[in-house]
């Protein structure tokens, strides 16, 4: 085994909610107004109904999802299935990587850096995408009580500020909007295809598909938190404010005396964001060696990056373009792969005998 | 015995170096360094305007000077000016070599000159993307910014520090002053209301104060001159306080400023005061509440720690200090009525009195008579009452209550939203007591 059923629990506790606490606050605020928090449900529902869908199938089969995609439909069409997920993790890569790049120029530098500052992220994804999936469990291990205290320090110093009936009226904003807001952002939520990825490589116990669904339901609650302050405090011009969870705590008194000293928690926050930033390239190298049956992970580490960072480099200047290009389309790829496959999972058969 | 060499294990170890070094050059902004000698940075920021809409920026820089004695900041004064602030502080960039992102800018002055420009037009540069943080805070001024940024201050070397001085939290939480970060003005004017207001600076000789008030008046000789010769905010004020109050209840002596006209720009160290507060409707000036409104204001708005309010009752003077101040304002609509309902509550205890004090007799002060209390009550009253009627009569709804009606009565909204102001009762309910 390659990973354990605690670990996976950090990573949806953990990578759920660092993913999620940059452009997204401001991208809701944008399509639905002060309603952020129903949007954000109802995707974490969708998405927590699949991920306990996924961990009780585990409980079912000690088979990895390729296995028992080739007792179903041959090897062939589990390549094909593991080819189409290699490529669906590069393409939720895209905006967490841009994101973040714009991240680290705009929050931790005075004067505007060239793009060659980021470029040393690639030797760590590399690095880290070369590795097998026990690193990630590892890196989750590490993670946990990081986040844990950084946010718990990011948090205290914003409650003073937030005026929670900022969130006032509730539900007031067309329907139309909401669905607007559920779709658009859609495509920020992947953990059921990590889950369906460890899938026969974790030793299966009783209750650990509560375990994980309530996992995710706690890294729901902590970005739900987070919405909630980011509108608390900045109300209806939430929407100018890119990089929400640099903007949260700025008005903590002793910053004015002592200096940004939430910065400090915002450098360590941002080791986590890296490892959750990471996890798509290793997951899609891990999936392009059952793809392509050619083990060596640091060839496939080097390839995925290279994509990537040919990606990053053609569209540095097109960010505007993509994030609304995926907030119009990549939904649908989020309903095939994160949610219809996952669920469909359930009707492969899942013994030899049939 | 043989030492073998394990090549996989020491790339590992090298992988790992070139990875943390690196990745300490990233975060460090090693890359990125800036030489401190050609530092400048961006204190505060003062914005004028001339009839054609152009921006005059005044940039307060902080440059760091190499020096063994501890004197190694100089401030002086920058200006550029454009069409946008962006262009001004692009002109200051190009003066000073450092780009100009205003992290550490601290305060905003709008001069008087920027009255008829819409404010969010003149703010703008400062909401865009990452351009700032919203924690500065903003004021107008009296006269043009510029000049009151080139004053000296007998509080500090930095005039925006000795400006900030009187707009800090701790005086905001006396009530003496309405203080408001850009985050502020951007939510109260975005917001249903669709108002605003920041505090008022004006700059007195020291020394001087202005005679004849009943006890709030701060200040004195003006240093510009602006409460006369500039025609602006100061006879302005005068017109919305004493419509809103300023002369009732017996108050003299508002208004008394501007004499002198030379202090400021002879160099002679000033002192500045912002008890007063400017008002904005739909990012348009409005005009400017006296020291009484803006009291009432801040008793309702903020969170208010000890404020002192002085009141008369049976013909003597009395300076109370007013504890747990609990003030607030909810909407409430009955049988399709909108009622505001405003709440204060506070704790009073004898500061001062006119008469000749009786030592035996200050040991009751937290003990405070029901004729004292009865005029510190009708005085907040008053107060209250003149804040509202400046509220009506120029519709600019600086206590929020549109916005309480979006928030709390949704569906009466569209109906209420363009005559609520007008259209509202109020009941006002006022309970100073003894602490003891």
């Amino acid at each position: 085994m390659k990973i354990n059923a605690r670990q996976i629990c950090f990573i949806l506790i953990v990578y759920t909610a660092v993913t999620k606490l940059l452009i997204y606050p401001t991208m809701l605020a944008n399509l639905c107004g002060r309603d952020v928090l129903f949007p954000a449900m109802i995707n974490f529902l969708i998405e927590g109904i699949v991920i306990w869908s996924v961990s009780f199938l585990c409980s079912r089969t000690d088979k990895t999802f390729f296995e028992l995609l080739t007792d179903n439909i041959g090897k062939v069409g589990a390549k094909i299935v593991y080819g189409f997920f290699a490529a669906y993790f590069i393409l939720m890569t895209i905006i967490p990587m841009f994101e973040q790049m714009h991240y680290v120029h705009t929050i931790f530098y005075d004067t505007v850096p060239s793009l060659l500052v980021f470029l040393p992220f690639f030797m760590f994804a590399v690095y880290a995408a070369s590795k097998n999936l026990m690193n990630i469990g590892r890196c989750a291990d590490i993670c946990l009580p990081i986040f844990a205290f950084t946010m718990a320090f990011l948090f205290i110093m914003a409650f003073q500020e937030v005026e929670w009936d900022n969130l006032l009226p509730i539900l007031q904003t067309p329907a139309k909007k909401i669905i607007g807001g559920v779709s658009g952002t859609a495509f920020r939520f992947f953990e059921p295809c990590w889950l369906l990825m460890f899938m026969g490589h974790f030793k299966y116990k009783k209750w650990d598909a509560a375990k994980f669904t309530l996992s995710y339901a706690a890294g729901a609650a902590i970005v739900l938190l987070f919405l909630a302050v980011f509108i608390g405090i900045y109300g209806d011009i939430a929407t100018s404010r890119t990089f929400a969870v640099s903007r949260t705590s700025i008005y903590f008194p002793a910053i004015e005396t002592i200096g940004r000293i939430d910065l400090i928690m915002l450098y360590v926050l941002e080791s986590v964001m890296l490892f959750a930033l990471v996890i798509n390239i290793q997951l899609s190298v891990h999936a392009m060696t059952f793809c392509t049956g050619y083990s060596d992970k640091k060839v496939w580490a080097v390839a995925v990056n290279a994509v990537l960072l040919i990606i990053l480099i053609t569209c540095d200047h097109n960010f505007h373009n993509i994030n609304q290009f995926y907030s119009n389309w990549i939904w649908i790829a989020v309903a095939v792969f994160t949610v219809a496959v996952p669920l469909l999972a359930w009707a492969l058969r899942r013994k030899n005998e049939s | 015995m043989k030492v073998k060499f394990d090549v996989s294990k020491l790339s590992v170890i090298i992988y790992w170096i070139i990875v943390l070094a690196l990745l300490g050059l990233f975060f460090s902004n090693d890359f990125g360094l800036v030489d401190i000698h050609k530092t400048a940075i961006i204190t505060a920021v003062g914005i004028d305007s001339d009839v054609d809409g152009e921006v005059l920026v005044t940039c307060e820089i902080a440059a760091p000077q190499p020096s063994q004695s501890g004197d190694n900041i100089k401030y002086t004064q920058v200006q550029g000016s454009g069409l946008t602030i962006a262009d001004a502080m692009n002109e200051v960039n190009s003066k000073t070599g450092f780009y100009p992102k205003l992290q550490f800018c601290k305060l905003i002055l709008i001069g008087e000159t920027c009255k008829d420009q819409e404010l969010f037009r003149v703010l703008g540069c400062f909401y865009r993307k990452n351009y700032s943080e919203l924690t500065a805070l903003v004021a107008m001024c009296e006269g043009k910014a510029s000049d009151m940024l080139a004053m000296s201050s007998p509080v500090s070397d930095m005039t925006s520090e000795a400006i900030r001085k009187a707009l800090s939290e701790e005086i905001e939480k006396s009530a003496n002053a309405t203080s408001a970060s850009l985050k502020d003005i951007a939510l109260s004017g975005y917001s249903k209301s669709h108002a605003c207001y920041m505090p008022f600076v004006e700059a007195n000789v020291p020394g001087t104060s202005q005679n004849g008030g009943n006890g709030d008046n701060v200040g004195g000789d003006s240093s510009q001159g602006g409460g006369q010769s500039q025609g602006g905010g100061q006879n302005q004020s005068s017109q919305s306080g004493s419509s809103g109050g300023g002369g009732e209840g017996g108050q003299s002596g508002q208004g008394q400023s501007g004499q002198s006209g030379q202090s400021g720009s002879s160099g002679e160290p000033m002192e500045f005061t912002a008890r007063r507060t400017a008002i904005f409707t739909d990012g348009k000036f409005k005009g400017i509440l006296d020291e009484r409104q803006s009291f009432a204001l801040a008793i309702l708005k903020e969170d208010i720690r000890l404020a002192v309010l002085p009141c008369d009752a049976e013909g003597t003077h009395y300076t109370l200090g007013l504890k747990n101040v609990k003030g607030g304002i909810s909407l409430k609509i009955n049988d399709g009525v909108p009622m505001l309902e405003i709440k204060v509550s506070a704790s009073a205890q004898i500061q001062g009195a006119r008469v000749v004090v009786q030592p035996s007799e200050t040991a009751n002060d937290d003990v405070v008579s029901e004729h004292v209390l009865k005029g510190a009550n009708e005085e907040m009253q008053e107060r209250i009452a003149a804040l509202l009627k400046t509220v009506k009569e120029n519709d600019c709804d600086i206590l929020g209550v549109k916005e309480l009606l979006y928030k709390y009565h949704t569906k009466y909204f569209e109906a209420f939203k363009d005559d609520l102001l007008s259209r509202m009762q109020v009941a006002c309910k006022v309970d100073i007591f003894s602490v003891n």
